[in-house]
């Protein structure tokens, strides 16, 4: 395991060394790999770090407004409202990663426009060991190893974390004094909501996918998952009152893992998951069924896309 | 200090490997499967999982080297089939929780695992005949053959991964073969 004090001050000392007395952006995701970059780099040249969070409109409840709050001591903090454009690329879009791939492209527009009006010659980013590796093989694109650099012609990139597994950033983001909701918050992918949505993305099924995932998490606590949320697979019948409801699937999911790469479903209590039926059906009308996913990684993977 | 290096084979868990390697204390690194056998200077291999078998550069070459190799998943079919064993499609493809019996308690790999061990796998093929030289180590029942043993070469193999969380006694299986390479 990293030894963490002697990692962030080391870290805070090649950060400085590197950057010297230029400007730097960093995209942060709310994650926590992207967290404690920010926080490595802001102590080692502090308002020289503009700290740039764009809202897709793919984020989970109430995301955005914990960003803010956590680094509203970052004074050159931005935070972009792009929904709407993000909405739009996605219209017509099904092919999981063409959809990655949208994303991605769009983040990076967003993202150049606000590294040009900083004036930043430096890129910090917040990626770790396993995102090199897995972008290397061909299971998913990670869009923070992505095509920004080839777009803005910085001077140099900064990786505070790039040799650390997802357990250690987490034993340094705890060093580090950051609020315990993002040291422990749940991994997100980066593209959001987005891959938990089977086939084209609309402003209804993120809305499905953001409010019932908000209760999955929160009658999960108590079983301490290392993911756990809620997925919107296509649609079905069901019948609510005396109507026919011609309504969305949604799957929970919730799985144990140390570090991602494995996975192993939850057994979780029958109540329990009635309980999450009864309050995802019973608040959302346009959901139809709810199903518990049972399988491990491998084979399926944790995310639906 | 023993250098165990692991040899990529594009695997999505490599990099786990070369982690458990690291946080025994072996010196390790990360090779890639294209090195010239001639650069190898560590005291043992590990060779990586991987997609395909085409695609395994030079590691039926690290055979030869004389030093401890142990692969992993692929790794492992590619020890058998380049020394005389076969490889196929299983007829139950093993994915995530499986129970390995161990067959031979003094193996010096698996046998401190006895009599059994619940381990994490991911593989559509898996070994379907011994190479000469080889025995039985582990089997299980989605698969005959989960692990092979030859003491006398030093070069053994295991159909699942040792290096992920879930499998239960990974730790202690890299520790049996870091005793193999000092």
């Amino acid at each position: 395991m990293v030894e963490t004090d002697q990692f962030i001050e080391d870290a805070v000392a090649e950060i400085r060394e590197e950057i010297g007395s230029a400007n730097a952006i960093i995209a942060l995701s709310g994650g926590v790999d992207s967290s404690v970059a920010a926080a490595l780099a802001h102590e080692a040249v502090g308002d020289q770090l503009v700290p740039v969070y764009v809202d897709t409109g793919l984020m989970r409840k109430g995301e955005t407004d914990e960003i803010r709050e956590t680094f509203a001591y970052m004074d050159r903090l931005r935070i972009v409202s792009a929904q709407d454009r993000f909405l739009e690329a996605l219209t017509g879009v099904t092919d999981p990663e063409e959809k990655r791939h949208v994303i991605g492209e769009q983040f990076i527009r967003e993202f150049e426009r606000e590294a040009h009006s900083s004036d930043a010659e430096y890129l910090v980013q917040g990626t770790i060991y396993p995102d090199r590796i897995e972008s290397d093989g061909n299971i998913k694109s990670h869009h923070n190893v992505g095509g920004l650099p080839d777009v803005v012609d910085f001077e140099g990139i900064v990786e505070p974390v790039r040799e650390l597994y997802k357990d250690e950033v987490r034993e340094v983001a705890r060093a580090l004094g950051l609020e315990s909701v993002v040291s422990e918050r749940m991994p997100f992918p980066g593209p959001g909501l987005a891959v938990r949505i089977i086939g084209e993305v609309t402003e209804e099924k993120v809305e499905i996918a953001r409010e019932a995932t908000a209760v999955v998490e929160d009658e999960l606590e108590a079983y301490e998952p290392w993911q756990a949320f809620a997925a919107v697979l296509g649609k079905a019948t069901g019948v609510k009152g005396d109507n026919r409801v011609h309504g969305h699937v949604v799957a929970v999911r919730s799985v144990e893992s140390r570090d991602g790469m494995t996975a192993r479903a939850q057994p979780l209590d029958w109540e329990v998951l009635q309980r999450i039926q009864s309050r995802i059906t019973g608040t959302l009308p346009n959901v139809s069924r709810v199903l518990y996913d049972v399988t491990h990684k491998p084979p399926a993977t944790i995310e639906y896309e | 200090m023993v250098r165990i290096d692991v040899v990529d084979n594009h695997g999505q868990f490599t990099h786990l490997e070369h982690r458990a390697l690291r946080d025994l204390g072996v010196n390790t690194t990360l090779l890639e499967n294209t090195t010239p056998p001639a650069e190898i200077e560590a005291d043992g291999l590990v060779l990586s999982g991987g997609p395909d078998m085409d695609d395994t550069g030079n590691c039926a070459a690290y055979l030869d080297l004389d030093i401890p190799v142990l692969g992993i998943c692929l790794g492992m079919q590619l020890i058998a089939k380049s020394l005389g064993g076969t490889v196929g499609t299983g007829e139950y493809g093993g994915y995530a929780d499986v129970t390995v019996e161990v067959v031979d308690e003094d193996d010096p790999i698996l046998g401190s695992l006895a009599p059994e061990t619940r381990v994490w796998a991911s593989h559509a093929d898996e070994v379907t005949e011994l190479p000469p030289g080889f025995s039985l180590a582990g089997r299980s029942d989605v698969c005959a053959i989960e692990a092979m043993s030859d003491p006398k070469r030093d070069l053994y193999g295991v159909q699942w991964h040792p290096e992920v969380a879930h499998t239960e006694a990974g730790t202690e299986l890299f520790e049996n073969f870091r005793r193999r390479c000092e």
